[in-house]
Parts: C-alpha cells; structure tokens; sequence
C-alpha cells in the first residue's frame, strides 16, 4: 500500500439512483414491520433482532452496490515552458554602441542567469528550447546558434508553438530577442505605437504569460538606415512613379546629407536629408517617369557616417516593374489619304492606343492663296517629335513620308537609336516612301528590314495580291484565321493592292510574311510585309499603301473591315512587343527574392499559332551582379540545356547565393527561326533585418504586458518570469479492491442470519 | 557607297527590269489617288458636270492631296462604290424614291467608312430636292436625324479657317449632318457649292456668286477643300498639338 498515495471509494453495481432510493425505502419499511412483529419483546432482545435484520439487509444492499477501493500512485503534471531565442540576423549587431557583446551573446548570458537546470526540469516545469527567426527550430546546443536568420516573424512562431503544445499544459513562453520584427506583428505595430488589437487579442487567446527579455539598448546607438520604401509594385510607362523613402537617423548630429537615386549605377536623381536635433524619421520622395517597358534595378544609397553601427542599411535595392498603360504611337503622314484616314481612324478607336498624328497638309509646291493666319496649319514640329518626345513613343508610323523637305536627316538617326533601344516602327508604301522617299543609305535604311533599292522612281502601280509565305502562315501579324489553309483562302479574298513600292529582299534575319506575285529579285520574290528586329526593337516594312481597302472594299464584297483590322491589331501588338505574343516567355513567380533562397525558373515555349512547343530544346544561362557600383560586367552563373514537357514548358532551379541581380536568359533554336527572351529578378540580403536595427524594449514589453508575462532588459534588469503553476495530475499505478467480492462477507451474512434465526428461537419467536 | 555596294544596287536595278514589270511611275497609280464619286440616280444627278474636276483639281493645288483625273458618276447599288469613300450627291428638283436596295447600299457604305455630301443647286432653301433628300435619309438612316453642325466643328478648320458655309448663293447660315459616333458620315448644303466651283471649257466660272461675287467663290472653295481633307483626315485638327494655334489665329483667348 506504501506505493500508493491515494485512494477512492468506488460503486461497481450498476444501480441507479432511483433503484438505490427504493431500496432504502425498502429497507425502511423492513425496519418497520420487524419492529412491529417484535414490540412485544422486551426492548433490548427487540432492538438485537432488529438490528441483525438492518445488518443482513444493508449487507445485501452493499453487495448489490459492488463497493471498491480505488487505489492511486499519483504526481502532478508539469508544465511545458516554451524558451524562444531570436536568431535571425540583427542579433548578431552589436547590444549598443561600442559593445563587443552581440545580441545573441546577451541573450544567452540572460537565458543562463534563468537558471534552468541542465536537465531542463524543475518542480513545476518542463523547458523546450527554441530558436527563432521567421519559423522555429528545436535547439538542441545553445552555445553553438549563431545569428542568421533573415526575418523575424514572432507572429507566426506563436502560432507554431501553440499548434506544436496543443495536447499539453503550457505553462508560459520566454522570448529573448532584440524585438525587431518584420513578421505581421511587428509591422503592425510601428515603432513607438501602442500594440493594435489584432496583436494584443493574439496574445490574450494564448492564455499562457510570454516573458519577454529585451536583448540591446538603443538609446546609444548611433545609425543611419533606409528603414522603409513605399512604393508599388509596377508602374506605368511614361507616368510619374513615386518613391517615398522613410530614413532613421539616431545618435547623430545636425547636419545635410545626400539621398541618392540610381538605375544601372548611374544616379537618377539626389534628395537632400536635413538631420536635425529631435527627430529621428524622415519621409523623402523620389519621382521619375520611367521611359522604358521591362524591369530596371534601383538603388537608393545614403553616405556612409563614421561609427554607424551598420553601414548594410544605408542602401536598399528593388526592382521596379515597368508595365505599358496604353501604346502611344506617333504617326507621321506625307500627304493625307485614304491609307492614312483608315489607320487614323483604326487606331484613334482604340481606347489602349494614344495617339499623336503629324500629316504633312501643304507642302512647299503647293500654291499659296492664303495667309497663314486663314489656315489651321502648324508647323512641322520636328524637334518636338523626333528629339524631345520620342522616348515617350511604343511605336512610330511612317506613313507615305519623306523625310527630305523638312530637313529631318538629322533626326532619321535618333529614330534608329530610339528602335534599337526597344521602340517600333513601321514603314508603309506610297510614293513618298521607301527609296521614292529618299530612305536608301539613310539610318531609317540600316533598321529596315529589307534592302532598298538605290533607284529613287522603284514603283510598279499595277494591282496586285501579296501571297502569304510558310512564315507568314503562321505568323500573328498574317494570321487572319486559326487555321493555315483558311488563312491562306482568306488573304487571297481580300481587295487588291493597288501598286507597290519596290525593294530588293529581305535583309538577313529578317521574316517575309507576304510577297508579290511577280515582282522578284534574285529568284525570290519581291517581299510585301517584312519584319524583323533591330537590337532591342520591332521594325516593319509594307511596301503598299493600299491595306485601307481590305477596310472598306471588303465590306462591299460582301465582307467586314475585321481582316483589316485584325491585321494592324496583331502588327501594332508585335511591334511594341506585346508579352502575349511571345513565342518564348520565362515565368518567375516573383522579382524579388531573399539571399540563399531558391526560384524555379520556367521557361514556356509556343508555336507560332501559340500551341506548346513540346520536347523542344532550351539553353538557359544565368548572369550575376552584385549591386554594387564597382562591379560593371556580370558574371555567368551557368548555362543549361533543358526541354519542354508536354504543356511547352522547360523548368531549372535557380538557387540565389549572393546580393545582387540575376539575370537570365532563355534561347532555342526552333523552325520558326531563334527565339530568345531575358529576364531579371534579385536577390536581397537581409533586408528587413537591417532596415531598422535599433532594438524594441517598447514593443517587447507590451507583448509581455498583454499575455500576463514579465518584461526583463537583459544586462540591466534580474532576469524574471511569470510561469503558471502546474495544474494537472498525472497517475502513475492505480488498483481497485473489490470489498464485496470475498468469501468473507458471504460468512459474515450467513453469520447474521444464523445470529438472528437462532436468538428469535430461542426468545419464543418462530 | 563603294564598289560592292554599287555593283549590288546596279545588279538589283537589273534584276527588277527584267521582271515582268509593265512600267515604273512616278506615284502609286491613278487608281489610289484621291477621287471624289457622284452618286447616279434617277432624276438630273448631275448638275454640275465639272464642278467636282475644279474642286480636285484646286485640292492638288493648294494642298498636298494628290488626286486622280476621273470623277466616277456611280449609282448606290455599284460595288466600286466602296473604291471612293467620298461620295456627292447634287440635284436641283425633287425625284423619285431610291429603291429599297439602294437605301441600304447607301447605308452600308456610310457605316463602314464611306462620307456623303449633299448639295443643292436649286437655290431655294428646303426647295424639291432638298426635300426629297430628307425623305431619302430617312429610310437611309430611320434612327439617325440631320442636324446642324456646330460652327466650332473640326470641319470649318481641318485647312483653312471657315467662318460660315457658302456656295454660289449664302441662303443657308449652316451646314446640317448626320454622326456616326464622332464621325460626320453626310453633310447637307443648300448653298450650291458645286454651281460656285464649276468652270466652262474655256475656264470661265459657270455661275456668279451672290451676294459676294468671288470672294465668296473663294470661300467657297475653301469650305469644299475643307470638307476633302475631313473625309480624309476626321478630326485631326481637334488634335490637342493644334488646338493652341487654331485658338490663336482665330483671336480667340487661350488660358
């Protein structure tokens, strides 16, 4: 019995409570009629017979009940205590300013001075050791945790850790940390605000005290930090894009500073931050109008100041994506036509084009009856067009021009540049165009994609069909129907051309859609529509200038202007290079990635009628560099060769070792010719870390306020926590002893029954 | 250029000669000048026989429109039809119904991008023609109705800067239309601008103009070059890039 501790009278019978009352009143009314019988005895020989009677029949009611002993080895349950260590990157700065001591080498001094038996079990508690940054771990070794950690995200390791002691009595949480985080909770609440409700309702439902030990000082620390960019994700082409800067300034003196904005390492544009006594967060605002669609990688950098106790955050790096809000074309017109109006009007119906117009109403051989003031004439804004705004264009249409009488030589150059650098262009026929509008050896010639001839009368006027070439079957611009015959049919529906410039063949590299039906040169025919790409840009050439009656004459035929349409729809699309349209397209599922993580880079292959190239090969290569301005050629990370599934899509991992860019091109050999795309993702090196690294003892009290827990400044207060006691009780060794279940009890019945049968024989009763 | 390159510009000339080209031109062909039509129909249609030749003729002179020698006479229900968008319909007395057919020709011809003007040579404001007009329009376009266009309309300045519509009378203060969105599809002139642009064989104006003699002749022209470069260029001119010019030459205060 000394094994066990307690013990507890149970009932076995299965006897209700109802059954138990009518027994006793049974018992009850024995107890009457016996006395009754036996009032004629004396007192004493009465209350004897009565009495054994009471005997054998409570005797009997206990066996019916089945009564036992419960006996129990008991110990109470202790309970579990949750030990978080932050281990994410900012524990490893310095606790404050001039210190050796990191802020992990704190927290562990402070997690020692708990004094937590090696075993990790007191009387009340059982400790689990934890370290945190945005996920927890068990830690096995204190000593040997090191501060890496890349974010802090206390919100969702209180979640894990309350999933994780579910099934058991939590007793309390001891957090030791920096209290920088930049999970939901920390964002949440700012630095120097109060905890929002969403926070402190988190904290209540835990129902166990989280101590919280504050692991740095920083009131003597001295730093200048980037803390905070706002800004959106992508921004429009030629819009304003707004950058606010958020920058804290601690532990330094008045003075004026320079924020400064670059793109490719090339500054964009300077702030000036004026420090001054008493504030420590300042806003600035940087805005730009981006020119060019696509990713561009900035960098805001703030001078380096002696003693900052880190200089990381005085730069911050992002990647801006530049997304197209309408294609702003510039349309230029020798001579107003027919050509001319249906495009005009094409394109001004569109509500996704802008569209700047510049036609070329009077020229110098025409008779003048008028003053200028009796006309609504302007002039031939040149510079406006071809040198101030013409970034600000996706596409510019030379319509039936020539360049020669409005002395734009000059300008024929800055136009080639604007195409290699990413523009579209496209030139369509007439007797102003092409070597009739005096392009041949000019800059407009070298991004053409077809030779000009050097005969400055090249016309045949005779009518005629352009015959669609194999590429032009497939190709988006000349797909007029899905499927290759159809279409074919369909181009030789449309009206005539009436008459065409003529050019020699297809530059090199260059795609000839459609061609004449008897002109040639060379043995190939005379090419109609020719694209092809001059460095970063899209360049057309339509040697006719009759497309207008594929819009009209059509409708007359008995068909609709949708052919027409659907042509210059799909030729502006692939000019200003429409991502749709690209027959090759790498997918990243972000653009910014942490330092040490890794992205599955696919790669989504397409025919020309933008089915899935299957089982095609693709040789993929990474670029890297570093975002810092030293470093002007990337380095290649490496180059694969990989092949698409069924659903045209090619897959490699990309693992991220190092700050900077990434940049990664895809290019296969298809029969369609080479197609090759590029992209641009980087990867940040504790960033939110180090964006703000001053410790929170606020935030980190308030927390601890809300749960019932107890707030410690490591190195200046006693470490103290708030635990709950144990509650539970756990049995170890339990037995039941059936008391009615012995020979015992049956003798001592029969002993009473004996007792009382023999008495009444013996007092005169029957 | 050097040699290579001149042998490779000589050898290419050589090679198109010997294509089977019939003959190289100076422009596209007379075929993609720009030609106004005459609508042809059942009554006198043709008024003004050379009025439409002058007005093309003073169109290539004063701007940089190049046009074609013919003026095609064609009825609604012709499929070449749809080869000149700008068609002229001109009459001076009242005439029968347009077939059935002819209205929806008409119809689909506007509505597709086609333009029509309407001008009456009989002098008389809302006279016999001008009333079978309204009639024919009707059934042309059962929901559209004519109406005035406004004197700040893109049309008094897609040229010359036009203070009021004339012809060879000024009988009418303005110019009726019918839209198509913001596309003027038809305008209505009762002002006999063709009988102000035609010329006899011996180049001597057919009609004088009243009351302003050849000033208003000239205006005239200049409200019929203006309707040309409409139909070809709509509402260029409303462009924001011309806005502050036209403003400013008509003396009107810009903010």
């Amino acid at each position: 019995m000394s094994t066990y501790n307690s013990g507890d009278l149970l009932w076995l019978g299965d006897w209700g409570s109802l059954w138990i009352l009518f027994l006793l009143i049974l018992g009850a009314f024995v107890f009457a009629i016996s006395y009754y019988d036996l009032r004629i005895l004396s007192k004493r020989k009465c209350w004897t017979l009565v009495g054994l009677r009471i005997w054998v029949y409570l005797l009997a009611v206990l066996f019916l009940l089945e009564p036992a002993i419960d006996l129990k080895n008991t110990s109470k349950v202790k309970n579990q205590v949750a030990v978080l260590i932050d281990s994410s990157i900012s524990m490893d700065l310095p606790s404050e300013a001039g210190s050796k001591t990191s802020r992990l080498s704190l927290a562990k001094s402070g997690l020692k001075a708990l004094n937590i038996p090696p075993n990790k079990t007191d009387d009340e508690h059982v400790y689990s050791f934890f370290h945190f940054d945005k996920e927890s771990e068990l830690l096995p070794n204190t000593d040997a945790l090191q501060a890496i950690g890349p974010k802090t995200d206390l919100a969702g390791v209180l979640e894990d850790i309350k999933k994780g002691f579910s099934q058991k009595d939590l007793g309390g949480i001891i957090i030791l940390s920096d209290g920088i985080m930049n999970g939901d909770m920390g964002s949440r609440t700012r630095r120097g605000e109060t905890l929002d409700a969403a926070t402190k309702s988190t904290l209540e439902r835990f129902q166990a005290p989280i101590n919280t030990m504050v692991s740095g000082d920083p009131a003597s620390l001295r730093d200048l930090a980037i803390v905070n960019l706002a800004r959106d994700d992508f921004a429009f082409v030629h819009n304003k894009v707004s950058i606010e800067v958020s920058i804290q300034a601690v532990g330094i003196k008045d003075r004026d500073l320079k924020l400064m904005l670059s793109r490719d390492g090339k500054e964009v544009q300077t702030r000036l931050l004026k420090i001054r006594k008493g504030k420590s967060i300042y806003k600035l605002r940087f805005e730009f109008v981006p020119q060019k669609i696509g990713k561009e990688v900035y960098s805001i950098d703030l001078p380096h100041l002696e003693n900052e106790a880190l200089y990381e955050n005085n730069h911050a790096q992002f990647l801006q994506k530049i997304i197209r809000d309408k294609i702003r074309a510039l349309q230029v017109v020798g001579r107003p036509s027919w050509d001319e109006r249906f495009l005009r009007r094409h394109l001004k119906q569109n509500p996704n084009v802008d569209l700047i117009s510049f036609f070329i109403l009077r020229t110098n051989q025409n008779i003048r009856v008028a003053g200028n003031d009796e006309l609504s004439l302007i002039p031939f804004p040149t510079d406006e067009l071809f040198q101030d705004e013409l970034g600000s264009f996706d596409l510019v249409i030379f319509q039936n021009f020539n360049f020669g009488p409005y002395d734009m030589r000059r300008y024929l150059s800055e136009i080639s540049k604007f195409v290699k650098e990413g523009g579209g262009f496209v030139m369509i026929g007439g007797d102003l165009s092409f070597s009739k509008g005096g392009y041949a050896n000019t800059a407009i010639a070298d991004i053409l994609p077809v030779e000009l001839s050097d005969d400055s009368d090249a016309i045949d006027f005779r009518p005629f069909k352009p015959q669609l070439t194999d590429a032009g079957t497939r190709h988006p611009i000349t797909t007029l129907a899905f499927d290759p015959t159809a279409n074919r049919e369909l181009w030789k529906q449309l009206p005539d051309q009436r008459g065409t410039n003529i050019v020699l063949k297809a530059k090199e590299g260059a795609s000839v859609l459609a061609v004449h039906p008897t002109l040639s040169y060379g043995g190939e025919k005379m090419p109609v529509i020719t694209i092809g790409e001059a460095e970063e840009g899209r360049v057309m050439a339509l040697t006719t200038d009759s497309t207008w009656r594929w819009g009209i004459e059509r409708v007359g035929d008995g068909g609709t202007s949708r052919e027409y349409q659907l042509f210059w729809n799909n030729a502006f699309r692939w000019l200003i290079k429409d991502p749709e349209l690209k027959l090759i397209r790498i997918e990243n599922q972000k653009e910014e990635f942490d330092v040490g993580s890794a992205t599955k880079i696919a790669v989504r292959l397409s025919k020309p009628d933008y089915t899935p190239l299957t089982n095609q090969q693709i040789t993929l290569s990474v670029e890297f560099k570093p975002f810092d301005k030293q470093t002007k050629d990337p380095v290649k990370l490496y180059t694969r060769q990989i092949r698409t599934d069924g659903g045209g899509i090619g897959e490699t991992m990309l693992k991220m070792e190092k700050a900077g860019i990434y940049t990664i091109f895809a290019e296969s050999k298809t029969d369609g010719g080479v197609l090759k795309d590029r992209d641009v993702i980087i990867a940040l090196g504790s960033v939110n870390e180090y964006r703000d690294i001053l410790p929170r003892p606020k935030f980190l009290k308030q927390v601890a306020s809300a749960s019932g827990g107890r707030f410690t400044r490591l190195g200046k207060d006693t470490p103290s926590v708030n635990l709950l006691p144990s509650k539970s009780i756990q049995v170890n060794r339990r037995r039941v002893i059936h008391l009615w279940d012995t020979p015992w009890s049956f003798l001592l019945i029969i002993a009473l029954l004996a007792s009382e049968w023999m008495l009444r024989r013996r007092w005169g009763r029957l | 250029m050097n040699r290579r390159e001149y042998l490779k510009c000589m050898a290419s000339l050589i090679a198109l000669s010997s294509a089977a080209i019939p003959g190289l031109a100076i422009a596209m062909g007379p075929e993609d000048k720009f030609t106004i039509a005459q609508l042809k129909y059942k009554g006198a249609f043709n008024t003004r026989p050379t009025a439409l030749r002058r007005l093309t003729l003073e169109v290539e002179k004063r701007t940089s429109i190049s046009t074609g020698p013919k003026i095609p006479r064609l009825s609604a229900t012709q499929k070449s039809l749809y080869q000149y968008p700008l068609l002229f319909w001109s009459g001076d007395q009242a005439f029968d119904s347009l077939p059935q057919k002819a209205t929806q020709a008409l119809r689909d011809f506007l509505l597709s991008g086609g333009m029509l003007v309407v001008d009456a040579s009989d002098g008389v404001v809302d006279g016999p023609f001008v009333q079978s007009i309204r009639r024919e329009l009707t059934a042309v376009f059962p929901n559209r109705k004519l109406s005035s266009i406004p004197s700040d309309h893109v049309l008094y300045k897609s040229f010359f800067l036009v203070d009021k519509p004339v012809g060879r009378l000024a009988i009418s203060k303005e110019l009726e239309g019918i839209f198509d969105e913001d596309r003027l599809v038809l305008i209505l002139s009762q002002n006999d601008m063709l009988g102000a642009w035609a010329k006899d064989n011996f180049g001597s104006w057919t009609f004088n103009c009243e009351p302003k003699g050849d000033k208003q002749r000239e205006m005239s022209y200049r409200l019929g070059i203006n309707i040309v470069m409409y139909a070809l260029c709509t509402n260029y001119k409303s462009d924001q890039v011309h806005v502050p010019f036209i403003l400013k030459r008509r003396k009107w205060k810009v903010d």
